[in-house]
C-alpha cells in the first residue's frame, strides 16, 4: 500500500461526511431497530399471540437480556442491508456518477483507493454501532431496566458486538459493485448474503459458516462458540482482497 | 515551426477492438512537451478508446504506451502525478461543492494539502467559477461541472494533459478560457492531447492535427491551412470509400 493511503482516506471520508445517503442510512437504521424493538416489546407485553411466535423464548426473557435479544435479531438482518447498501453506494456510485474515470492516472493506486474507500466504510460502521448502542440503552433505561435488572446491562456489550459482525458481513458488497460497475450487484449480493444467513440461523445450520454465525449467535448465543465469530474476520479479508485486486485490473471495457 | 522536443506520451501500434467491430487498430501517436495535438474524428472514430488506452484505463491487445520514456504498465504510481486528464465524466462529485470538488483533485493528484488551497484559489479564478466555490457540483450546470472537471485536471500544472471532447458542453466564454488556459500551459512545455469530433476552437489552436477514423490514423490536417472542415471530410470520405475494398 503507497503512502497516499492516508490521502485518499481523507478525500473518503469527506465525500462520505458531505453525502446524505450515509446520514440517512444510519438514521434508518437506528430509528428503524429502535421502532421495531418498541413494537415488538409492547406486542408482547400486549400479549399479541403472533408477536409472542416470533419471539420465541425470548418473550419470556424480559430486561435487558430480551430488549437485547430482540434488537440483535433484528439488527443482523436489517443491519446487514444497511451496510450492504453503503458498501454498494461507497463503491458503486464511481461508477454511476463517472467518476472512475478520474481515479485513473493518479499518483495513487486503485487498490489503495479500494482499501480507503473500506476504512472509511469501517469507521461509519463503528460510529452505527456505539451510537446504536447508546440508543438500545437510553430505551432500556427508559423501561425501567436501569432499576429493575441492574445486573443485566452487561447484555448491551452485545449489539456493538454483532452490529460490528454484521458489517463485516458486508463486503462482499463492495466487491459485487466493482465487478457489477454500478449499485445494485452489490445490493443483490446483499439481500443473497441475508438470505443465506437468516435461513442458514432458523434452521440451526452453519455455526462455522462465518455468513451465518452472527446471525445464529444473535437467536441462541450459548450455540456459538466465540472462535466461531473470530472467523467472521476471514469474510472482510477475502473480499477486501478480492476487491483491492479487482481495482487493481479494473478496465473501462464497458 | 517548432523545435522537435521531447515526446511526453509515445504510442506505438496500439490496438483494442471490441465485440461488433468498434475500437482501436495499431494507432501510432506522439505528444511532444510544448505542442497542442489534437486528435479529430467523426463519432465512433476511436478517439475515447485510444485516450483509455493512453491513461491505462484499458489494456491494450497490441502495442505499448510510454509515458516520459516509461511503459506506462511499468510506471511508478508518481509518474502519473505530472499528468491531468478528463475522459467522458468530469471528477465533479455531486454531493461536493466546487472547492472540495477541486481540494479533492488537487490531493489525488499528490498535491500537499498545505499547496492544495493556493491552487484551488487560482483555478477558480482561472475558470471563473468563484461565484460558485460554495455550490455543490449536483446544482451546477452541465457545463460549469465541465469547468470544475477541467480545472481539476489542470490546476495541477501537468507536464502532459490529456483531454476527450473538453468543449463539450462548454459556452463560448468557457471554450475561449480552456484555450487561452492549454496555450498558456503549452507555452510552459506541457504536453497537450485533445481529442474532438469536429474541428472547435480548440482543434484550431493545435501544433498537429491527427484524423481518426474507424480506429486507425488516416491522416493529418495542416492547422494553418484554408477551409479545414473541407479538408477532413475529403480524408474521412477517401478512408470510408477505400476501407471496404482494404
Amino acid at each position: 500500500m503507497n503512502a497516499m493511503l492516508g490521502t485518499v482516506v481523507a478525500v473518503e471520508a469527506r465525500k462520505a461526511r458531505a453525502s446524505r445517503v450515509m446520514i440517512w442510512i444510519t438514521v434508518i437504521l437506528v430509528g428503524g431497530l429502535v421502532a421495531l424493538t418498541g413494537g415488538m416489546l409492547l406486542g408482547a407485553a400486549s400479549g399479541d399471540e403472533q408477536v409472542l411466535a416470533k419471539l420465541g423464548p425470548l418473550a419470556a426473557t424480559g430486561g435487558w437480556a430480551g430488549l437485547v435479544g430482540v434488537v440483535v435479531q433484528i439488527a443482523a438482518a436489517g443491519g446487514l442491508l444497511a451496510f450492504g447498501v453503503a458498501l454498494s453506494w461507497i463503491f458503486g456510485r464511481e461508477f454511476a456518477d463517472g467518476t472512475v474515470s478520474g481515479l485513473f492516472a493518479l499518483p495513487v493506486r486503485r487498490p489503495t483507493i479500494a482499501v480507503a474507500k473500506l476504512v472509511v466504510f469501517a469507521v461509519w460502521a463503528l460510529g452505527v454501532a456505539v451510537v446504536l448502542t447508546i440508543a438500545v440503552a437510553l430505551m432500556g433505561l427508559a423501561l425501567g431496566y436501569g432499576a429493575t435488572d441492574a445486573a443485566g446491562a452487561a447484555e448491551l456489550l452485545r449489539v456493538p458486538v454483532l452490529v460490528v459482525l454484521t458489517a463485516l458481513l458486508a463486503v462482499p458488497a463492495a466487491w459485487a459493485a466493482t465487478l457489477g460497475r454500478g449499485l445494485l450487484p452489490g445490493i443483490a449480493a446483499t439481500v443473497g448474503i441475508i438470505v443465506v444467513s437468516q435461513v442458514s440461523a432458523v434452521i440451526g445450520v452453519g455455526v462455522w459458516v462465518p455468513f451465518v454465525a452472527p446471525a445464529l449467535w444473535a437467536i441462541a448465543p450459548s450455540q456459538v462458540p466465540p472462535v466461531a465469530l473470530l472467523a467472521v474476520s476471514s469474510v472482510p479479508f477475502v473480499f477486501g482482497s478480492l476487491c483491492a485486486l479487482a481495482w487493481g485490473r479494473l478496465q473501462l471495457d464497458r | 515551426m517548432k523545435a522537435v522536443r521531447r515526446a511526453v506520451l509515445e504510442a506505438r501500434a496500439i490496438a483494442r477492438e471490441f465485440p461488433g467491430g468498434a475500437g482501436v487498430r495499431g494507432i501510432d501517436l506522439t505528444v511532444a512537451a510544448g505542442e497542442i495535438h489534437a486528435v479529430v474524428g467523426l463519432n465512433g472514430a476511436g478517439k475515447t478508446t485510444l485516450m483509455r488506452l493512453l491513461l491505462g484505463m484499458l489494456r491494450p491487445q497490441a502495442g505499448t504506451v510510454r509515458l516520459d520514456g516509461v511503459e506506462i504498465a511499468d510506471a511508478a504510481p508518481q509518474a502519473w502525478a505530472g499528468v491531468g486528464h478528463l475522459v467522458e465524466h468530469p471528477l465533479a462529485y455531486p454531493e461536493l461543492d466546487v472547492r472540495s470538488n477541486l481540494l479533492v483533485s488537487a490531493r489525488l493528484h499528490g498535491i500537499p494539502r498545505e499547496r492544495a488551497e493556493a491552487l484551488v484559489a487560482r483555478a477558480l479564478a482561472e475558470f471563473d467559477l468563484e461565484r460558485y466555490a460554495r455550490v455543490r457540483a449536483s446544482r451546477l450546470s452541465l457545463g460549469n461541472r465541465q469547468r470544475v472537471g477541467l480545472a481539476g485536471a489542470l490546476q495541477h500544472d501537468p507536464g502532459l494533459i490529456v483531454l476527450d471532447e473538453p468543449t463539450n458542453a462548454l459556452d463560448p466564454a468557457g471554450v475561449i478560457l480552456l484555450r487561452e488556459a492549454l496555450l498558456r500551459r503549452a507555452g510552459a512545455g506541457a504536453g497537450v492531447l485533445v481529442s474532438s469530433h469536429h474541428l472547435d476552437e480548440v482543434a484550431r489552436i493545435a501544433d498537429r492535427v491527427t484524423v481518426v477514423n474507424a480506429g486507425r490514423v488516416i491522416g493529418n490536417l495542416d492547422p494553418a491551412g484554408v477551409d479545414l472542415e473541407r479538408a477532413f471530410f475529403a480524408l474521412v470520405h477517401a478512408d470510408d470509400v477505400e476501407r471496404p475494398r482494404a
